[in-house]
């Protein structure tokens, strides 16, 4: 009897190694993404990972100390029960859950509707970019970034966090890939965005928050 | 069985041919060290520049007495993070210590890491130019190609340029059908620019070295048993040729 072959699919082994043998499309980045050259080393948030080493001084990306200040925008206050009321210009930014799901639409279908609005808040509200969430094991959830490195690092920085919170780290110039590990009812996922700035605590508290109100059964 | 001897000989071999180059302990339970003098072994090694950025890395580099071969034993932090730590956590540290060899102008920055494709090793293979990939001739052990193939494509979403040079077939056992027969299937199974043509045979002579972390030129009667890694050597050269990949490549 065949040692090997019945424990195996030959056809899966073979497309794997022949994946490995093709150079790696580039990735869809722009030259205002200058953070994933050689020169990225990928430094965690110090203020989150205490037990990670330090980054030497030569390291060209730098820990990001998330701002505890006050000087930040202020949150937002509440969820509004429906979509019919836009906040004021001076209010804080709003989220606004799904709309009344039709009768006919799945559950998974509802959770998308309900992902996609969050999706146009966060992007609303602070400037995100590039947003996906992944599940508990790595897998895209729900994804506009088109980076599988920005997944890759996500996965790995909210395992590296181990709990702990946020970690964001300075990719490029002006963009900061914020990592949120959230446990919701549906099992832990992974928010990442790409942003100006690093958040303050309040507003990744907020929405964390709303994230786990996005991903619970309606 | 495998992974570290052909780690130390094929660094050997380059050292050999007149590479400069550097053979890094990254494996916690390898035995690269073991052929280093008591006292040298209690000298700060891979892990404790991984854990503490204060460490320079001529601290590090043990010669040998070839002149273009010196090591880089695990440390006494070897314990740390062997293995249970987040893949990702010491990127920027292996990344570190890969700049500060090149810096040194090594040819050949050779790292024998400790199985499984998580933690350091995945944060060295997240950083290297090339990986080889021993494999013992063993039925249990091929079964296992699959999930390390796909954690390899995984990986090079993260290290794009990392080049998988090939499968080398190690403790291949001639006698041995079920040996035999892993490795007849390993070649059904992969193309055949994934497998080098070199093989690492199961003799006594290997195991001997193996179990003192020498090379095994270094043994009575071994010279002749070098040619094996001298065509590993030639092989990774011409892949490496190919790619146009020169330096920090490590078997996995």
């Amino acid at each position: 009897m065949d040692p090997v072959n019945p424990w195996l699919d030959p056809s899966e082994v073979r497309r794997l190694a022949e994946q490995l043998l093709r150079p790696v499309a580039p990735a869809r980045l722009s030259a205002a993404d200058p953070g994933f050259d050689a020169a990225f080393v990928g430094f965690v948030s110090g203020g989150v990972v205490a037990d990670l080493p330090q980054p030497t001084k030569s390291a060209p990306v730098a820990v990001q100390q998330a701002p505890t200040t006050s000087s930040v925008p202020p949150l937002p206050p509440t969820i509004q029960p429906t979509a019919s009321a836009p906040p004021s210009p001076a209010a804080p930014p709003i989220f606004q859950p799904v709309p009344e799901p039709l009768a006919a639409a799945s559950s998974l279908t509802r959770f998308l509707q309900r992902i996609h609005i969050f999706r146009d808040w966060l992007s609303k509200n602070f400037q995100a970019t590039d947003i996906f969430i992944l599940d508990r094991e790595g897998k895209v959830i729900f994804d506009e970034s088109g980076h599988g490195r920005l997944h890759f690092m996500a996965r790995n920085f909210a395992a590296a966090s181990r709990g702990s919170g946020n970690i964001h780290v300075k990719i490029g110039p002006s963009a900061i890939l914020e990592v949120i590990p959230c446990e919701t009812p549906y099992g832990s996922i992974v928010l990442g965005a790409l942003l100006p700035d690093a958040l303050p605590v309040e507003q990744i508290n907020t929405i964390t928050q709303i994230l786990i109100q996005t991903a619970s059964p309606a | 069985m495998g992974k570290t001897t052909l780690s130390i000989n094929l660094a050997h071999a380059f050292a050999r041919a007149g590479f400069n180059t550097l053979l890094v302990d990254a494996d916690p339970q390898g035995s690269v060290g073991l052929s280093l003098t008591r006292q040298s072994r209690l000298l700060s090694g891979f892990y404790d520049f991984l854990a503490d950025p204060s460490i320079p890395m001529e601290r590090l580099i043990v010669p040998t007495r070839l002149e273009t071969f010196a090591l880089v034993a695990a440390g006494q932090a070897s314990d740390y993070e062997a293995g249970n730590g987040s893949s990702g956590a010491h990127l920027a540290r292996v990344r570190a210590f890969l700049r500060n060899a090149a810096a040194r102008r090594y040819d050949i920055c050779l790292i024998d890491t400790a199985a499984g494709l998580f933690g350091v090793t995945n944060d060295i293979i997240s950083s290297t130019d090339a990986i080889i990939i021993p494999q013992q001739a063993e039925p249990l052990g091929i079964r296992s190609v699959p999930k390390l193939l796909e954690g390899l494509n995984r990986l090079r979403i993260m290290n794009p340029r990392l080049n998988v040079l090939g499968v080398c077939l190690t403790m291949l056992h001639q006698g041995l059908a079920e040996s035999t027969e892993a490795a007849s299937a390993l070649h059904q199974l992969l193309p055949a620019e994934m497998l080098f043509q070199t093989f690492i045979p199961r003799d006594d002579i290997f195991i001997r070295a193996s179990a003192k972390g020498l090379p095994v030129g270094a043994l009575e009667n071994g010279k002749g048993a070098e040619i094996v890694f001298d065509s590993l050597r030639a092989e990774v050269q011409a892949k490496l040729a190919r790619s146009r990949a020169t330096t920090n490549y490590q078997p996995h």
